[in-house]
Parts: C-alpha cells; structure tokens; sequence
C-alpha cells in the first residue's frame, strides 16, 4: 500500500464529496467528464440536425434545375449546414466534448482548473445552437457560413440572429480555451514535464491558446455587422465610407486559425489510436508535438489565402502564399511519423484504428487539395468552386469527422463501461469510406471545369456527377446511421468493457470505466512517456486505483 | 525503455517490392498528369491559361506521386504488420521512436519541394499578376443578377454579352454596383472578385475565339444560381469591329447616366454648392485639386471646370457642360486616360451628383 | 508568492490549497486580459483600416473632437490607476485605512472619468455638427470602441464598489485578497487601452 505522491495539501490531495442528486449529477455538473459526455451528445444532435440539411443539399442538386426546395430555402439551408457543422459540431465535439473528456486524466489531474466556468461553457453552447437554427423561423442566412457583406446586410432577421448565435458559442470556445490552457500549465501530475505529456494533450495545448485569441477576433467582426444591420452603425457598407473587404480580413483572421481548432485535437485523437492499435510506440513524439505547435503559430499568418480574389495589392498575396506552402512541412511530418508508426507493429483492426488509418490516408489528400488551393494562379481558377468544397470536406470529414469516430470508438468504453459493436463498427466504416469518397471526390473536377459553389441550380452539363455524389452520399448517410444505432445499442448491450480493454498506457486506462467523479484516488507521478508497449508502465502510485478501497475524501463541500 | 537501434526487421523483399509498386504507380500518375488533355474539357481562351494548367499538371502530379507513396505504405503497413492469430496476446511491436536520418531526409525534402513549388508559382504568378501589359480597357460591373459591360467609346452599358478582340491585350477593371460578386471565365483559369467601392483590375490576351461562360463566384443573393448565364465572345478584330459599331450606335441616344431606380438623366435642379463642398471634400480630393488643369494627383485639378474656356474639354471627349459632368460622375469613366470610378463605387447619391455640379459651378 | 504565502488556513497551517487555487485564478485571469486585448485590437484594426480607405479624416461633416478635454478626463483615468496601485500597496502592507481611502478615490476618479465621456458625447451628439454613433465610420469607430472602453470602465467602478463592501466585511485577509489583485489588474488594463485609444483618436 506504499503511495509514492507527496501529499502537500493542495489541489491534486483535495477529493470533495460525491455530488448527490440527479441535477447535481448529470445536469449542473462539475465533473469535465459529465460535461465531456455533455458536449458530445449535444454535439452529435447536432451533427444530426446538419447532416440532414446536407441531404436536403444533395437532394436539390440530383437535378441540374433543382425543383426540391426553392433557391432561398437553399441558400438558407446550406448556410446554416456550414455554421453548424463548424461551430455546433466539430469545434465543440473535439474541444469541449473529447478534450473535456479525456486530457484531465491524462495529465493526472482531478479536474480542469475552473469547473464552474466548465459547465457555464457547455450550457452556452446549446442555447446558441438553438438560437442558431431558430433563424430558420425568421429567414435564415443565406449567404453561407461566411455572409460576406454587402449581401449579408441585406438578409433576413435570421442574419441578425446569426450573429448573436455564433457570438455566443465564441464566448464559450474562449472560456474553454482558458480552462484548458490553464489546466495544462498547471495541474500536470508530478513527474509529468511537457515531454511526457500525451500527444492528445498536446493537440489541445496547441488548440486552446486558439480558442482563446482567435475567436475573440470574429466576436468583433460579428458585433459590427450585427450593429450595422440593427443599428445602422457602418463598417462594412462602402455607400456609407465602410469596407467590405475589412468584413473578409476580420473574418478570416478567426476562420483561418479555426481550421486549426477543427484539426489540431484531430491529429491528437489519431497519435493515441495508432500507437495503442499498433502495439508500439508512436514514431517521432517530440516532432509531432513541435509540429502542431508550429501548425497553430503559422495558422495565424495565413488568412489571406482565402481573399485572393478580393482585390489585395498583388504584393501583398505572395507571403500568404508562401506561408501556406510552409504549413505543409510540419503536417506532412506527423503524416510520415505516423505512417512509420505503423512500421513493425502488431497492428490489431479495431473500429477506432480503421478510422485512423482512414483518417490518414483521406487527411492528406485533403492536405494535398490545400497545396492546391494555396497557389494563387490556380486559386484565381478555383476559388469560389466546388473545387474548394471538395478540399474542405476532405479536411473536414475524411480528417476532423473520421478522427471523431475513431476517437468515440476508443473511449466510448473508457466512459460507459461498454465496448461498441465492432461488426457494426467495420460496416460503419467501410459503408462510410466508400459513400464519403463518392460524394466528394468528383466535386474536385466539377469545380476545376467550371461549377461555382453555393449554387441551388446548375450546368446541365454537371449532372451525371452531381447525381453520383448524391447516390453516394445517402450510402455515406446510411453509414452514419449505422453509427448511432451501435451507440445507442451499445450503452444498454454492449460487451463488458473493463478498466483496460485496448491495453493502452495513457492515465485514464488505468483507472475504472467509467471512472469515479475523483478521476484518482490517488494522484500519480509520471516518470517516462506513455508508448513503450511491453515495458512497465511509467507510473508510481496507481496501485488503489482498481481496487475497492473508498477515496481519502476531504471534509467539506465543494 | 528498449530503444531498437538495430536495421529494423521488415525493411527486406517486401518493402522494396511494394516500394518499387508505388514508385511505378506514381510514375504512371506523373505521366497521366502530364500529358492529361485539360484543354479538351476546357479550352485556354488566354494565354496565361495554358500556364495555368501547367501548374495545375505540375501540383497533381507531384501531388499524386505523394498520395500514392503516404497510401501505399499505409496499406502495405496495415496489413503486413498485422497482428496474427499465433502471436501471444500481449505481443508488442517494435518499440522505435525515432530515426534520425530519416527524420531528416523527410523534413528536408518536403521544405526543398516548397521552394521548387514557390519558385514554380511566382513565376506563374508573375505571368498571371504582372506582366501583362496595358490594353484596351474594359470594365465590367456586377449587378444584383448579371454582369454589364462598359467599353471607352460606347455610351452606357452592353448587358448582354462581353465581346473581345482575339490577341488585343485587355485591361478589365472590376467593380459592382450592389454586392461583391465573383466575375469567372473558366476558360480564362481568373477570376477576381467586383467589390462595390474598389476597382479591381486583371489584364490577360485573349487567344482563342469562341463563345465561353461567364460564372458568378461569390454568393450575391437569392439569383445568385442564375448568375452563369452570360457569355464572353473572343473573335476576330473585324467581327468585333462590327459588334462594337453595333453596340455604338444602339447606345447613341442613351443618356450617358447610369440608369438609376427611374433610369433617367439626373436632375441637377436640386443641387445645393455647400452640400456638394463637402461631398467634394469627403470624395474626390483623394484624386483631384482644385487647381489648374494640369496640377494632376490622380485626375486632373478641376478649378473653372465648368467656366474656364482655356480647359480642354471632359475626359471623354464631351464639351462641359453640367449634364456631361453629371454623367462622368453617374457613369464614370474608362478610356486610355485612365479610369474614374462610377457613382456607385464613389458612393454618390443621385443628390450627391447635383450637389457637386452646383459646387463645381461655383468655380472661376 | 510571498505574499500568498501568509495565507493560512483554519488551523493556522500554509494553506496549500488556497495557494494553488489562487496561482490558477490569477492566470486564468491574465488570459482573460489578453483575449479582452484581442477584442479592442479587432475594434482599433477596423478603425485604423477604415481610417486609412483615403477619404480624408475626419470626414467632413463630423465634429472635431476636443482633444484638451479628453487629454484632462484621461489624468483622471490615470490618476485613478495611481490610486488603486497605492490601494494594493497598502492592503499589502496592512495600512488598511489608506486602503479604503485610496480605494474609494479610485472609485470617485473612475466615475469622474465616465462623467467626462458622458460630457463629451454629449457635446458630439448636440454640437455644431450632429455626430453620433451611425454618423458615418468615424462614429462607428469612435462610439463603438470609446463605448466599449467606457462599459470596461462602468464594470470596473461597479466591481471595485463590491471590493469596498466586501472588505468592510472582513472578507479579504493579508494573506488571501486576490479578489483586489485581480481588480488592480483590471484597472490597470483599462488605463492602458486607454492610453491606446487616446492615442489613436485624439493625437493621430
């Protein structure tokens, strides 16, 4: 019963008392894996909500002349899918949801350093994303998830409320971004210096300071168009003497950095899914933690690479254009660190490593269309396009949403108990392989030989390939319904999970599942990294964890 | 911690087979790429389009060549590297953290790509951006939904189809008298965006004649769709001759206003000088004096414009009188002087236009 | 954190927890400050950007801006900042009289400054040339970031108000009062957008 911590009396030794209550349980809770699995759910609601929209997109454009919804729904339909999925689904589901989830246990922490403010975050974000889809009882946007003014000062009331929604979900990215930031410098177990930290805490402590910094900046720019629509205040209106490209400088200054939101916890969720499926030890640790650093750093000089076509002085377009070729070096980095990872290993075909395997191989592509898109001769061709559409979904889906699968495969048991289904889980994946590359492969060519995006009718002469990406993205749909029902299915039916059933080596595997509110009842001390498969785990102080034996509670409330 | 320093087991038939596999896969993509017919599925209309697809060649080839080695081991890895039903359950693989030299081949080579892609695409660049010289001057206008058109000598606008010239270099100016649209020509491989406010310019030669669509590429409203209607017509200089002597004298009554709301000649009857000082002071001093005529900033100094009978007459050749300013003003102007922004992108009211004519007025 | 240090807990041991705690409020803090930064800096990028799109500044029609009025309303500001430092320092030290007094001096300079604004606007909005907050760019950029910078200012007052309450009760000992750290931070952040926005509106 030896304990090696050192037991000082602060944070890491103050255990309070069980919340009682179902309210204090699972509603207004403290605890950031309540609010992890909080972030999810409601994330994945959404992700619903907009994946429907998506279908209704895809139904318009089986025909050259649309003819299923008329062109104003359209509009608002797909902008509404855009600002979702970015801002109701991917950020909250990687940043609040699965980094909530998962890095406080990692570092051996009890919690996040401000677990009010934690909760506050979360219940923000489903008050915006009702806010948000209400727009649709109002006139929704129309101009897409970027509403460039002038046009978007002259959208419906929904615009308004656009602003005010997307404001509010910032307010609660920032205070996350805070909470992790803090957290990470903090409340490290001792032993745990930052070359023994977890690739996937790496990824949100190169995610939080932009959370943080960034989305501060599109509060303001959607402040002023809110002001100007309601009160006439100009910014962005050139009859008035205001500027419709500050509207795309201020904007992009936050959506570029927000990519990076979007695939930063990403490559994190991949660098723990491959090592634990692979038995071995992820190749290149120091590098891919540097890596997404230098990513997050140089995604805050590359905004313009988005106005190309806006009128920028030539001169100005060229660092942009080379900054955004530089972005490539560290992201190819971690893709050949984690391919060699793969090298030697015993690789075991779990659902989650599909997904990451997958992930890596689309990612680039992805990656790939970036380089593309980042010469500006080539983008004065496809800007605007779907050339762009298949680019982004490439990142978005075959990387962001296949790293959120996988990441819900591995730790669904680590939260439940429970093992998802894996026969499901292999027909999820390949249903959704074939479906996702079906839909938006063509996109590329489409967009090369002339169809714009953002468009409820087109060129006849696009229809065959129009109609197979819809054909194939209802497969991808069917997929992704595979997906719930194995979740649903699995919290009641699913096999017994047990503490460790991967056998991985990060902190939160060698605790319960689910594991107590305490996360610990002792705080370990780290003494190596987590990826030596075969040795002896790094770590001095976990031998109560499993056994039954009651937490040293502190006296005291909360 | 075991740290494998050894020549890993596996770098042995089966690697360098599958390597050889995917070195000839992306030899095949390279030469699909390279030879890849572009221009059948859409032809260069200008000359800088050709460049264009070679850089689009060039990043597909060598962008195919990357894919297929990253997917290749990755597949190859998966499945070679498998855990087998005979291995004991707590079997691990080789515990390799790092390599050194391959570390550093695999930084090193992408960074020497970045500076050959760089070096590729200023150049290209360069072609697209700069080097094209001067030419005639066009200007074409974006609308809530359609593009109009604007030449030096023909009065108004032509709203239907933008005619060009084959091998006459162009200088098209951009604007919009509403939202930003997107103004495409896919066949040119540019685009550039008509800000209302700015006037943006891209030059190019046309070099084939045909009949090629123009896209809207930046969402403008609800007919957004629609706005992939119009054409622009490259043809020969004496069919485009003609065209535009049709397009002169179907104008030559128009009123040389921008048809407003009404579509009339403004009313200049309205137009208070103080107003208009100010008007003139918040708008046009960034380009013009009141100076003598040729004290330049950017346009002419304007002191007597409408009294002095030693001035030359209006930019565009019209005596000046108030009616013809009042038209330089509403239309703007495009022509070998240079361009003056129109009423819309200088953000001028009907009565801003008649305000400033009565301060003009008042100049000896 | 010396000063930390002498926080005691009810046993009259070295409060480790509340140590820590307050090492964690006090960063989770100073990031605040720095994304509040961020916000004004988007607001001063809009204005300089605007400012610059060459139409002259100020635009014709807009009421200048008295700069000597403003450079008076911003000693107050700053007198004010001085104030709460020297209120800081004598909390520390156990002067707890100067305490309160510079404190509520704080508090009087803070409410005197956004009398100050409030007097200014006044003069725009009913002057020679009526300038308000959709007068233009120039009254979108002035209004929106002085009114921005003011509201800082109106949560500030408000906030150190509850300090005097709060100590009056007692609740702030000299070993733990980062409630009245955190709010000299604060002050402090305030006087220096300040000095920023005087600067580019009334000097430039």
């Amino acid at each position: 019963m030896a304990v090696a911590a050192v037991h000082s009396g602060g944070i890491a030794d103050h255990i309070h008392p069980e919340p009682q209550g179902f309210v204090r349980r699972y509603v207004f809770s403290l605890d950031h894996k309540i609010i992890g699995i909080q972030y999810i759910i409601t994330g994945f609601v959404f992700f619903m909500l907009s994946g429907l929209l998506a279908e209704v997109i895809r139904t318009q454009l089986l025909n050259p002349n649309g003819g299923f919804v008329a062109a104003d729904t359209y509009n608002e339909v797909y902008s509404v899918h855009g600002s979702a999925m970015v801002w109701l689904v991917v950020i909250p589901l990687l940043t609040g949801g699965f980094g909530n989830l998962v890095f406080p246990v990692q570092i051996g922490a009890r919690d996040v350093a401000f677990p009010w403010l934690n909760m506050l975050s979360f219940w923000i974000f489903p008050v915006a994303g009702l806010m948000l889809f209400s727009s649709f009882l109002m006139g929704a946007p129309t101009a897409g998830w970027m509403e460039y003014p002038p046009v978007s000062l002259q959208g419906e009331a929904g615009t308004s409320m656009w602003c005010a929604a997307i404001f509010l979900v910032g307010v609660s990215s920032t205070i996350t971004g805070i909470n992790f930031v803090v957290t990470i410098l903090k409340m490290r177990a001792p032993g745990m210096t930052f070359t023994r930290m977890p690739l996937f805490v790496w990824g949100q402590f190169a995610t939080a300071p932009l959370l943080m910094i960034a989305t501060t900046a599109l509060a303001a720019a959607l402040a002023a168009l809110f002001i100007e629509r309601q009160f006439g205040v100009p910014f962005y209106d050139p009859t008035k003497g205001g500027s419709p490209v500050m509207w795309q400088h201020m904007f992009w200054f936050y959506s570029h950095p927000a990519v990076y939101i979007m695939i930063l916890p990403a490559f994190g969720i991949i660098s723990e899914v491959l090592p634990t499926f692979s038995r071995k030890s992820i190749f290149g640790y120091k590098l891919i933690a540097f890596s997404s650093m230098s990513i997050a750093l140089l995604g805050f000089m590359v905004w313009a690479h988005h106005m190309f076509t806006s009128g920028l002085a030539p001169f100005l377009q060229l660092p942009f254009m080379i900054l955004t070729y530089v972005i490539a070096i560290p992201t190819g980095i971690k893709i050949f660190s984690w391919t060699a990872t793969l090298f030697g290993g015993k690789i075991h075909y779990t659902t989650a490593m599909l997904f990451a395997l997958g992930f890596i191989g689309l990612f680039t592509i992805g990656g790939i269309t970036g380089i593309f898109l980042a010469a500006i001769p080539f983008d004065l061709h496809v800007h605007g396009t779907y050339f762009v559409v298949g680019h982004l979904h490439y990142v978005l889906v075959g990387g962001s949403l296949m790293a959120i699968f996988a990441g819900t495969y591995y730790w669904f048991p680590k939260m439940s108990g429970r093992l998802m289904n894996e026969t499901l889980g292999h027909w999820h994946f390949w249903l959704f392989f074939l479906g996702f590359n079906g839909t938006f492969i063509p996109m590329h060519w489409l967009g090369v030989l002339g169809m714009p995006r953002e468009v409820a009718t087109y060129d006849p002469q696009f229809a065959f390939w129009n109609r197979f990406e819809s054909v194939a993205s209802y497969l991808m749909a069917f997929s992704i319904l595979l997906f719930f029902v194995n979740v649903l299915w699995s919290i009641r039916n699913g096999k017994r999970a047990g503490p460790n059933p991967w056998g991985a080596r990060t902190l939160e595997w060698q605790i319960p599942s689910p594991p107590h509110y305490y996360n610990f009842k002792h705080v370990p001390t780290v003494y190596g990294l987590p990826y030596d498969f075969g040795q002896p785990l790094p770590y001095k102080g976990l031998e109560e964890e499993l056994t039954d034996s009651p937490p040293p509670v502190t006296a005291g409330a909360h | 911690m075991v740290e494998n320093r050894a020549q890993p087991v596996g770098l042995g038939r089966g690697f360098w087979t599958v390597t050889t596999i995917l070195a000839v896969l992306s030899i095949a993509a390279i030469v699909f790429w390279s030879i890849f017919p572009l221009e059948t599925y859409l032809p260069a209309a200008i000359v800088t389009a050709r460049q264009v697809d070679h850089l689009f060649r060039f990043m597909a080839a060598t962008g195919s060549a990357l894919w297929i080695f990253v997917a290749g081991y990755l597949v190859y890895f998966a499945i070679a590297f498998r855990a087998k039903a005979s291995d004991p359950p707590d079997a691990v693989g080789l515990q390799i953290h790092d390599n050194h030299k391959l570390e550093f081949w695999w930084t090193l080579i992408p960074l020497l790509f970045v500076i050959l892609l760089s070096v590729v695409s200023v150049r290209i660049w360069y072609e697209v951006m700069l080097r094209p010289e001067n030419g005639i001057v066009v200007e074409a206008i974006g609308h809530q939904f359609y593009f109009s058109f604007r030449y030096s000598d023909i009065n108004g606008e032509v709203t239907d189809e933008m005619h060009l010239p084959l091998n006459v270099p162009v200088t098209l100016n951009l604007t919009s008298a509403d939202v930003i649209h997107g103004f495409w020509v896919p066949a040119m491989r540019l685009k550039n965006d008509t800000v209302p406010g700015l006037v943006t310019t891209i030059k190019f030669t046309p070099r084939l004649t045909g009949r090629f669509p123009i896209i809207c590429t930046q969402f403008c409203g609800v007919l957004h769709s629609e706005m992939d209607k119009q054409v622009l017509v490259i043809e020969p200089k004496a069919a485009f001759d003609t065209w535009y002597k049709m397009w002169q004298e179907k104008n030559a009554h128009a009123s040389n206003a921008l048809p407003a709301a009404g579509g009339q000649a403004v009313a200049l009857a309205g137009g208070n000088a103080t107003a208009g000082k100010q008007v003139f002071e918040q708008k046009c001093t960034a380009c013009h004096k009141l100076a003598p005529f040729n004290e330049v900033l950017v346009g002419p100094g304007l002191a007597g414009v409408l009294h002095d009978p030693s001035r030359p007459n209006l930019v565009n050749g019209q005596p000046a009188t108030p009616q013809n300013v009042a038209g330089i003003l509403q239309n703007g102007y495009t022509g070998s002087m240079g361009t003056m922004p129109n009423a819309t992108a200088n953000g001028l009211s009907q009565q801003d236009i008649a305000n400033l004519v009565a301060f003009l007025d008042t100049l000896k | 954190m010396s000063v930390a240090s002498l926080a005691r807990d009810a046993h009259g041991e070295v409060d480790q927890l509340y140590i820590e705690t307050r090492e964690l409020r006090l960063q989770g803090f100073l990031l605040f400050l720095i994304s509040d930064c961020v916000l004004f800096s988007s607001f001063i990028f809009a204005y300089l950007y605007l400012r610059n799109s060459g139409q002259g500044w100020p635009p014709p029609g807009i009421q200048r801006l008295d700069v000597a009025f403003a450079a008076w309303n911003s000693v107050v500001l700053f007198g004010s900042g001085a104030t709460m430092h020297y209120a800081l320092e004598n909390f520390k030290h156990g002067n707890w009289m100067r305490y309160m007094w510079f404190l509520l001096a704080t508090i009087v300079l803070g409410a005197g400054f956004l009398g100050g604004q409030a007097f200014e606007y006044t003069h725009l909005i009913y002057g020679e040339h009526v300038t308000w907050w959709g007068s233009g760019i120039f009254g979108a950029s002035f209004f929106t970031l002085t009114g921005m910078h003011g509201f800082h200012v109106f949560i500030g007052v408000c906030y150190l108000t509850v300090l005097v309450l709060q100590s009056a009760a007692g609740v702030y000992t000299r070993g733990k009062f980062f409630g009245i750290t955190a709010g000299t931070l604060y002050w402090h952040f305030v006087d220096v957008i300040w000095v920023v926005l005087f600067s580019i509106f009334y000097l430039l």
